[in-house]
């Protein structure tokens, strides 16, 4: 708030008040849990009992050498690929065919496109799994029906094929919400830049690797974010499809945190996991952030 | 100002992660109930009907529709039998269940009864952290030693600290009785002329014959990660020893799981991989699919627990048998099996009298009577004029409990073991089933956490 557009005598901190209610609620759902979460990570606490132990950085120790964290880690970065790189790649491409010249049926092309983002996780997660089952699913069955019977597979338990097939479910949610993102940001740009460009002979790779591309940094930053969040968070796809196997070969730490806190009764340790998730997210996206708006300037 | 949002954005984000595993720390004082002066727990008399009703809330997990249905009438006798109480009756998932009691038994106002998990992450640690009432005064009241063996309540059973399971205060009653064995298709039985084995040689020679007409001998899917151990458990109960099996899950004596016994039926089940005698794409189906296709006749056997008989009777125009995992001649014959997930009181109740009241409901013999009218094997005996008509599956599974309970040959679930035993050999069983390790590989993996545990009890 600005001087002049204060009345005379009105109070300066006013404007807080606006701000209570919803600060309110901010506090108690977000703030303090987290903070709470926070302090369990130095302790020895089954979550729920009268008494806990109070000891230090141990859990943190504990998860350097901790091999299924790791592992888990590693797979939380492989998910970025499914969860952010790929989406964003389909997503502008899409945007691109549907965005510069209007096309027949564009709405219908626009709303299925993007239905996915708008299903529940489990609803989409519980679907594929019908899709990946190697007897009666869609995927295999589909195979069969054209003779490729030797390319059916166990998909979600085969440890080679198990992650990239969770991945691509990702990828089959996520793309839609990057292209709509990208389709609001191409109807921001001029239209007599295109014009320009092409009276001085670009062609269309050209346009969109100089007008279409650079127009779009905000809307990337965006995306890119907003996905790599999703992908280091995973926890309800994993949950519903694989719970982490075969083996370890997609166990991600959002599983591993609800693992450690409700079935082993390790919410200490379930909290250590999801303190350093937090940092990380943090540091990750504080990083995309300044990335694009040097490229701003 | 883009800027700025973005980044609240992202704490938003992440904050979501973090506030998804937080929980309200302890109180400091110890929660302590309060003094009551419960009236004697008798039923009134029918015609005066008590100015307050008594509300007696009750969490179970019967979610099954005719598992409910034999909850809701004994709920309706129970309150029939009291008037004036009222039951309160919350439904949910194993799982549901499993997460959300831990906090509801902590709090003043929570479930009066409760289905209480065995082993040690469930009924062990909310022992530890005193939220369950001990039943031992309860069990001579009203005689259950009558109703149940000893064997049977030590796997309720556990210390006062939680620390050591199988012996010290009695914490839960359970209904229901379960066996892990063989459910076959009688339908393709007979088709083909194939017969039940009577020992295991028999057993795999079966498997071979069935795979050679062109069958899968063993419907199975491994895809939710649990009902693996019951595939290799099974087998592992025919080498070991009762003795070993106790020692094993209860904790004590030190036992080791990187045993040549283990290693061997490790051993076998990669055999069967080899051989494909299990379901084709296996290590992709869920337990529910798989059951489900086994139901519209495909496969000619599975290894499962007496739960699923209530389930092979409906909607299947197969008929299907029952019988245990015959052993090696000259060998005891162990199968797993126990009681199904027990009824236990909150130790915080108001109502600790009229509680035990409907524990002994639940395992009286018209629950028993109403338990076996659904399949479901009743732990406790029916009353001996009870009239139920069952279907020959469920004499099959019967006589499978009935039989091990004679032979003195009751195994356990062994992922009971540790609070980390579960996710540690569904993950090493996959693996073994994918053929990622050796069966030596295997022991020694499942050991080490195992061994973790012994040495930080």
């Amino acid at each position: 708030m600005d001087h002049q557009q204060r009345w005379p005598g009105e109070s300066r901190y006013k404007g807080w008040f606006y701000l209570l209610p919803g600060l309110l609620i901010y506090l108690v759902f977000i703030f303090i849990p987290i903070l709470e979460t926070i302090r369990n990570s130095f302790y020895k606490w089954n979550g729920f009992s009268n008494t806990r132990e109070f000891i230090q950085l141990d859990n943190y120790a504990k998860l350097v050498h901790d091999a299924q964290f790791l592992k888990a880690l590693g797979n939380n970065f492989i998910f970025i690929i499914f969860y952010s790189l790929i989406p964003i790649l389909i997503g502008l491409f899409l945007a691109t065919l549907l965005g510069r010249k209007p096309i027949r049926g564009l709405t219908f092309f626009r709303t299925g496109l993007f239905l996915p983002q708008i299903l529940s996780m489990v609803v989409v997660g519980v679907t594929w799994r019908w899709i990946f089952n190697p007897t009666f699913g869609l995927l295999n069955t589909g195979l069969r029906a054209v003779g490729l019977d030797n390319l059916t597979r166990a998909w979600l338990g085969d440890f080679q094929l198990a992650l990239p097939s969770v991945g691509m479910v990702g990828t089959w949610v996520m793309y839609g919400f990057c292209m709509v993102l990208f389709l609001a940001g191409m109807q921001r740009i001029p239209e007599d830049q295109f014009e320009a460009a092409e009276l001085d002979g670009a062609n269309g790779f050209r346009q969109f690797f100089h007008i279409t591309l650079p127009s779009l940094r905000a809307e990337m930053g965006v995306a890119l974010i907003t996905t790599v969040i999703a992908a280091l968070r995973v926890f309800d796809l994993v949950y519903v499809t694989t719970r982490g196997g075969p083996g370890d070969s997609t166990l991600v730490t959002g599983f591993l945190v609800y693992r450690s806190a409700f079935q082993q009764n390790q919410l200490g340790y379930a909290s250590a996991i999801a303190t350093i998730m937090t940092v990380l997210i943090l540091v990750i996206s504080l990083l995309i952030l300044r990335f694009q708006s040097r490229g701003e300037e | 100002m883009k800027r700025f949002s973005l980044l609240l954005s992202v704490i938003l984000a992440a904050a979501l992660l973090l506030s998804a595993c937080a929980k309200p720390a302890p109180t400091e004082a110890p929660i302590v109930a309060p003094p009551t002066e419960e009236p004697a727990t008798e039923p009134p008399v029918a015609s005066e009907a008590p100015a307050e009703a008594i509300t007696l809330v009750v969490w179970d997990q019967y979610y099954r529709d005719v598992e409910s249905q034999v909850m809701n009438t004994l709920n309706a006798e129970f309150e029939a039998a009291h008037p004036g109480v009222k039951i309160e009756r919350v439904v949910k998932t194993l799982d549901d269940l499993k997460v959300t009691l831990k906090l509801a038994l902590a709090e003043e106002d929570g479930p009066d009864v409760a289905q209480v998990n065995q082993g040690r992450s469930d009924m062990g640690a909310m022992v530890e952290a005193g939220l369950l009432l001990p039943l031992n005064d309860y069990m001579s009241t009203f005689n259950w030693g009558e109703r149940f063996s000893a064997s049977v309540a030590s796997r309720n059973s556990f210390t006062e600290d939680g620390k050591t399971f199988g012996s010290g205060n009695l914490y839960g009653v359970s209904p229901t009785a379960e066996v892990v064995g063989v459910y076959f298709n009688k339908t393709l039985f007979e088709a083909n002329g194939w017969t039940v084995p009577t020992t295991f040689e028999e057993f795999e020679a079966l498997l071979a014959t069935i795979k050679a007409a062109g069958v899968t001998p063993i419907s199975f899917g491994s895809l939710d990660g649990w009902n693996a151990i019951h595939e290799f458990s099974a087998v592992q109960h025919l080498l070991v020893s009762l003795d070993y099996i106790n020692n094993f899950t209860y904790g004590v004596n030190n036992v080791s799981f990187d045993i040549p016994e283990n290693q061997q039926a490790a051993a076998v089940m990669q055999d069967w991989v080899d051989m494909g005698y299990f379901t084709d794409g296996f290590a992709g189906i869920g337990y529910d699919d798989s059951n489900k296709t086994f139901k519209a006749g495909e496969g000619a056997m599975t290894i499962t627990g007496s739960w699923m008989t209530g389930e092979f009777l409906t909607d299947t125009d197969q008929e299907f048998g029952f019988f245990l995992l015959p052993g090696n001649p000259g060998q005891t014959r162990l199968a797993i099996g126990g009681v199904g997930v027990p009824f236990s009181i909150r130790k915080t109740t108001a109502q600790p009298d009229l509680a035990a009241e409907y524990l002994d409901w639940m395992i009286s013999p018209r629950a028993a009577e109403l338990w076996a009218g659904v399949g479901m094997l009743p732990a406790m005996p029916m009353a001996a004029d009870a009239n139920v008509e069952v279907d020959p599956l469920f004499t099959d599974t019967m006589n499978a409990w009935n039989t091990i309970n004679a032979e003195n040959a009751v195994g356990h679930y062994i992922d009971w073991a540790t609070p980390t035993f579960y996710d540690t050999i569904v993950a090493e069983l996959q693996k073994l089933f994918g053929k990622v390790t050796t069966p030596a590989e295997f022991t020694a993996a499942v050991q080490a956490d195992y061994a973790a545990f012994l040495s930080g009890n």
